[in-house]
């Protein structure tokens, strides 16, 4: 299958190759620097970490693939974490994490619904549903940290099968993999390569907004109630003002992945080594008993470098394309003359 | 050209000049309305109307509408937001009051604080200027900043002495007008008339307005970024200082989630400009709307306090005017945006 | 097969406010034919082909498809019907593959595909256009502009319609590409679909054309069979005698000091460096098609475009300078305006005053400090010597009509006092009546002694309005007319020129 076609990766995508370099090269170091790091408890953590930083690496890859961004996903992925919290007493486990699975992807859709509809770029529309939603957990958390009473419930998420995996990494993995055949294989996955890469020439073609619009907002909701509710499970616990640290570490790994700002670019397979990237990283602090600020700190400087270095290979592209152009007028100005000589 | 062309051509001419009346001031009708709705429930209110709630109002309002101010400059010429409005306020509360524990004096701390305001501003509004998604970019310069504030001050709380000479920022009070308030309203005043007087402002609406036709007149947004990043963050600084000054110590984390009830302070600041009508595009707008933007969240805010409301129905209510300011201005707006 | 025409309009009027577009147009286009349409810039080609297309509903007139009368009511509705459009502008999505793009938007493409099978179902379609050596996986921003425009006819044709209406699609096309269009009009004849060839290049009018119609001042003319016509009767036809009216008298004698040099500027376009130079109160006309140099070559003087190489001298202060920036330009004394005004000519959300005075916000200051009173005095002066209507000063700028935007994105510049004033298509979208302004008032700055440079397709305006013309084809100085060697004939001619033309490389004067 050509999916995972080694040469052609390397020549067709340039930025893929680069994120699998540095994903290996952040690897290699912790390994290096940390003896501890290369083992498979370690792996196992980092599995789990990937769980959650995963699902929000890939709903922000596709927003901004789609031309947008999606900021309030920490506060959806909170309001999911409580929500799971609260109920699971009451109703039990899976029909609390439905619940919120419902109410994450509705809001997803209701955002991707009025950014098409009203043409409001995503990137307003959020900064207002991120307070909202977050006032909303505060209210469903009854302003405190929620708990489970019985906090062995959960633990089947948590189990270990086959080595460095668990049911939910494993759940994780798989809707990576859906999504990734949704984005290559179907017209509704182009749609959404199109309205990011060139809107106003997408709209021309009649390709309506509201779909692609709804489907990447919807998953994303998806993802954010997803992540939160393994969050919930796995610790028992729920804050409602958490989870904020996700928008970084999640635009992190996107960009260590390859979107661009412009949009259009980009895809699963990269948002898949950007977040491993990032949780590379985590991890390693972790073992260095860094606090979070710090953890913070690189993340926000990774970010800096990566779309500096973007930004960088963007002028040398359009160098080259000048050239390129030069280069004709200069062929064709050669033939006008040889044959003014003829 | 013919007498009867002329005035075809001139009562077509007030057709369209009285629809374009409605719409321009649809926005200022619109905020009318909701603000006579706001004062019906005021006169409901008990306690609320008295001089009093007034002034806790405004003095609340204070903080986060000199850093509102700030950023209004920022998304006026078109370079929306800053998402590292409170880290950077936190490195800035935590340079002033490491300078006042050392004894530096109000002067110098206060200087050393705008001058890591500037410095921070400046590199975000290099990287913007030269063509950084402002997002993105100050995302990442968001967590450096809080970095470097955590990791200097080992995450503990720094403070100086009482007295010291910044106590008049922090609690004194001019004629029963306490201080903060005074320098909220001096700024609110410059603010208008630097964007109304000055060439700066001038240029500041043109940019906002049209980036390409900026360019073409010889305005350009690389020099603009780095000039509005810098008035942003220097907001950002004399808020710091005031409220470290209310305090007498800081810590990193002073302006994160714990701050008053609102959830997070940098959505609460984009709040402000937003709420009162400010074009989030660029071009539209004034810094005396987001002041009244600021005052109305404080004083709506305020009212759910004396009616009794946890911070949760607080912070909700503070999304829902977010929300709805921008799904009512993109409706009333929605012809003059092009797609993309 | 029938007798009558597949696509009849019958008296479609429409008007804007007081602005007629068009007064009465009868166009009719069998199957299996290709019609040509011309008409000078505001004749309302545009305007008819979006009412056509369905982009436009405001117009009064019937519409008949295959003998029954249709409501157009929208894009999708008009391609329903069978109606097609490949604008100027395309509409591809650069960073899709090519088979992605032919299938985007709309149902005629599997919901579910790969890359392979798409680009399976993409060839026939290629084939159609002339693609034939294309590989329909290779992304869009890859191809040169003459395989765009040919994708993009592809995408179109992957419809199936049965007219397809194509708007100037060889204006920014090479030789090779622009035969490569021609042949696919040709095949899509042969298959007995029908065609609407808008273009300005009369040549190619006469390559391919069945029968022609002209549109003079939102009205059609009588439509002519091709073989008929010829390209003098054709211009005839397009321009009319009574248009020229628009024009004031023209100073023939070139006298006067050279005011601005140019010295070997190499715009990225053209094939070889120019020089020239400019007359105090000159009016040089550059004429040529969409990327022919003439319009790079105003855009590199403002510093606007990529050059590499060039030197401008300001004769009267004897500095030279390279062209960088805009900024630089200005503080010259050299004012640009682009041919785009929305783009950037205006800012449509200020107030007409300030888009007055927004080149020289120094003029109207003290030191930072905005004067109201200069301000005022400013925009009041320009407006009433454009004849702007003063009391809409404070409104904003996007309230006006294309003319007097037209007329603010050019009054503007007077803010600076400009010695130069260098202006691509100064009458694109504005109607009659704002052209005449307009042109009065170009030549009354020119008799103040300020020089300047048009550029324009327009061939009415290159020919009546300045006094000399060099003329290019292709990125090339073709000649250089003066006196009463300019005229519409001789203009048109070398610029239209085949490739064996004579002045090159160091050739120009």
């Amino acid at each position: 299958m050509t999916f995972f076609n080694f040469k052609k990766i390397t020549s067709n995508d340039p930025d893929l190759t680069f994120a699998i370099l540095l994903s290996a090269l952040v690897f290699a170091f912790f390994s290096l620097y940390e003896p501890l790091f290369f083992n498979i408890n370690t792996g196992f953590a980092i599995m789990e970490r990937f769980a959650v930083l995963g699902l929000v690496g890939l709903a922000l890859t596709l927003c901004i693939i789609a031309g947008e961004i999606d900021l309030s996903i920490g506060s959806n992925a909170a309001l999911s974490a409580v929500i799971v919290v609260r109920l699971t007493d009451s109703i039990g486990a899976p029909n609390a994490i439905l619940i919120a699975l419902a109410l994450a992807t509705t809001i997803g859709l209701i955002q991707g619904f009025f950014i098409a509809y009203l043409k409001v770029r995503a990137i307003v529309l959020t900064v207002g549903t991120l307070m909202l939603l977050r006032g909303i957990t505060l209210f469903a958390a009854d302003e405190k940290t929620v708990m489970l009473t019985d906090f062995d419930i959960p633990d089947f998420i948590q189990e270990k099968i086959f080595y460095i995996f668990s049911p939910a990494s494993f759940l994780v993995l798989g809707l990576f993999l859906l999504v990734a055949l949704f984005m290559r294989y179907t017209k509704y996955g182009r749609e959404v390569y199109a309205i990011g890469g060139a809107r106003k020439e997408a709209v021309a073609s009649g390709v309506g907004l509201k779909r692609p619009m709804m489907i990447v907002f919807a998953i994303s909701g998806l993802c954010a109630g997803i992540g939160g509710a393994i969050i919930g499970l796995r610790s028992g616990t729920a804050q409602p003002l958490g989870l904020q640290y996700l928008l970084l570490a999640a635009t992190v790994a996107a960009f260590i992945g390859g979107v661009s700002v412009l949009g259009g670019k980009g895809g699963v397979v990269g948002a898949f080594v950007g977040t491993l990237t990032v949780n590379f990283l985590n991890t390693g602090l972790v073992f260095n008993v860094t606090p979070a600020y710090i953890a913070q700190m690189y993340l926000g400087g990774l970010l800096l470098v990566v779309i500096l270095f973007q930004n960088m290979s963007k002028v040398y592209e359009d160098k080259q394309q000048r050239q390129l152009k030069l280069a004709d007028t200069d062929s064709f100005r050669q033939r006008l003359l040889k044959s003014l000589k003829a | 050209m013919s007498a009867a062309a002329d005035s075809k051509r001139s009562a077509s001419f007030r057709q369209s000049t009285a629809l374009a009346i409605l719409k321009q001031n649809g926005l200022n009708i619109f905020l009318a309305i909701i603000a006579l709705v706001f004062i019906g429930f005021a006169i409901t209110t008990h306690n609320y109307l008295t001089l009093f709630n007034i002034k806790t109002i405004v003095r609340d309002a204070a903080l986060v509408g000199i850093m509102g101010i700030g950023l209004t400059f920022v998304t006026l010429s078109g370079n929306f937001f800053l998402l590292s409005m409170k880290e950077t306020a936190a490195l800035c509360i935590i340079t002033f009051a490491t300078s006042m524990s050392h004894d530096y004096g109000f002067i110098i701390s206060l200087v050393g604080a705008l001058a890591v305001a500037m410095v921070s501003g400046g590199l975000q509004g290099l990287l913007i200027g030269r063509g950084g998604n402002p997002i993105v970019v100050t995302l990442g310069a968001a967590g450096i900043l809080y970095g470097i504030a955590s990791w200097w001050s080992d995450n503990l709380v720094i403070s100086f002495r009482r007295p010291n000479d910044a106590e008049w920022l922090g609690t004194g009070s001019v004629m029963g007008i306490p201080n903060i308030t005074i320098t909220f309203i001096v700024i609110a005043i410059l603010a208008e008339l630097v964007l109304r007087k000055t060439s700066f402002g001038r240029q500041v609406y043109l940019i906002g307005a049209n980036r390409a036709a900026g360019k073409a007149t010889g305005h350009e947004n690389r020099s603009m970024a780095i000039k509005v990043c810098m008035i942003a963050s220097v907001c950002c600084a004399i808020v710091a200082v005031a409220f470290s000054a209310q305090m007498s110590s800081a810590q990193a984390n002073y302006f994160s989630s714990e701050f008053g009830s609102s959830g997070d302070f940098t959505i609460l600041v984009i709040a402000t400009v937003m709420v009162a009508g400010n074009s989030i595009m660029g071009g539209y707008g004034s810094t005396l709307r987001t002041s009244l933007g600021a005052v109305f969240i404080s004083a709506v805010d305020n009212m759910m306090v004396l009616q009794g409301y946890n911070s949760g129905p607080r912070v909700l209510s503070v999304g829902l005017m977010i929300v709805f300011s921008i799904l009512v201005f993109a409706y009333i707006r929605r012809d003059n945006r092009s797609e993309g | 097969m029938t007798n009558a025409p597949w696509l009849e309009l019958k008296g479609i009027q429409r008007h804007f406010g007081s602005i007629k577009a068009l007064r009465g147009v009868d166009i009719k286009i069998n199957r299996g034919e290709v019609l040509g349409l011309v008409g000078e810039n505001g004749a309302g080609k545009s305007t008819l082909m979006k009412i056509m297309s369905g982009f436009d509903n405001g117009f009064t007139g019937d519409v008949f498809v295959d003998g029954s009368l249709v409501e157009l009511g929208s894009p999708n509705k008009a391609q329903a019907l069978g109606i097609a459009i490949a604008q100027q502008e395309l509409s591809l999505i650069p960073t899709l593959s090519v088979a992605e793009n032919i299938f985007l938007g709309g149902n005629h493409g599997p919901t579910i595909a790969s890359l392979s099978t798409l680009s399976n179902l993409a060839r026939p379609f290629l084939d159609e256009v002339g693609l034939n050596d294309i590989d329909p996986k290779m992304r869009v921003h890859r191809l040169s502009v003459g395989e765009s425009h040919l994708v993009e006819v592809a995408r179109l044709v992957a419809h199936k319609p049965q007219l397809l209406i194509l708007d100037e699609p060889t204006a920014a096309l090479s030789e090779t590409d622009s035969e490569r269009i021609l042949n696919m009009v040709n095949r899509l004849k042969e298959n007995g679909k029908s065609v609407i060839y808008v273009s300005h290049r009369l040549d190619e009018i006469f390559k391919i054309a069945d029968r022609v119609t002209v549109l003079r001042d939102g009205a059609s003319q009588a439509t002519k069979l091709a073989s008929e016509l010829d390209v003098p009767n054709l211009v005839t036809l397009m321009l009319g005698r009574e248009l020229s009216d628009m024009f004031p008298p023209k100073n023939l004698d070139r006298q006067g000091t050279s005011a601005f040099k140019i010295s070997d500027l190499w715009p990225d376009g053209l094939l070889s460096p120019i020089s020239f130079s400019v007359n105090k109160g000159e009016i040089l006309g550059l004429a040529g098609q969409l990327g022919s140099g003439a319009g790079e070559i105003l855009a590199a003087i403002a510093g606007s475009h990529p050059v590499r190489g060039g030197l401008i001298t300001d004769m009267s202060s004897g500095q030279s300078f390279l062209p960088k920036s805009s900024k630089i330009a200005i503080s010259h004394g050299i004012a640009y305006c682009s041919p785009d005004r929305k783009h950037d000519g205006l800012f449509l959300g200020r107030p007409i005053s300030e888009n007055l005075t927004s080149p020289n916000l120094k003029r109207i200051s003290l030191k930072g400090i905005l004067n109201t009173s200069k301000s005022d005095s400013l925009s009041a002066d320009i407006a009433e010597s454009f004849t702007i209507d003063p009391s809409r000063l404070p409104h904003e700028a996007s309230v006006l009509s294309g003319g007097n935007q037209q007329k603010v994105a050019l009054g503007k510049w007077l803010s600076i006092n400009p010695g130069l004033i260098l202006v691509d298509e100064p009458t694109r979208g504005v109607d009659v009546g704002a052209r005449a302004e307009i042109y009065q008032k170009l030549v009354e700055l020119a008799e103040s002694g300020v020089s300047i440079i048009v550029a324009s397709t327009d061939l009415l305006e290159i020919s009546e309005l300045p006094s000399r013309v060099l003329t290019f084809y292709k990125g090339a100085l073709t000649s250089e007319l003066e006196g009463s060697k300019v005229n519409t004939d001789n203009i048109l001619k070398e610029i239209t020129k085949p490739e064996s033309f004579l002045q090159l490389a160091g050739d120009a004067s």
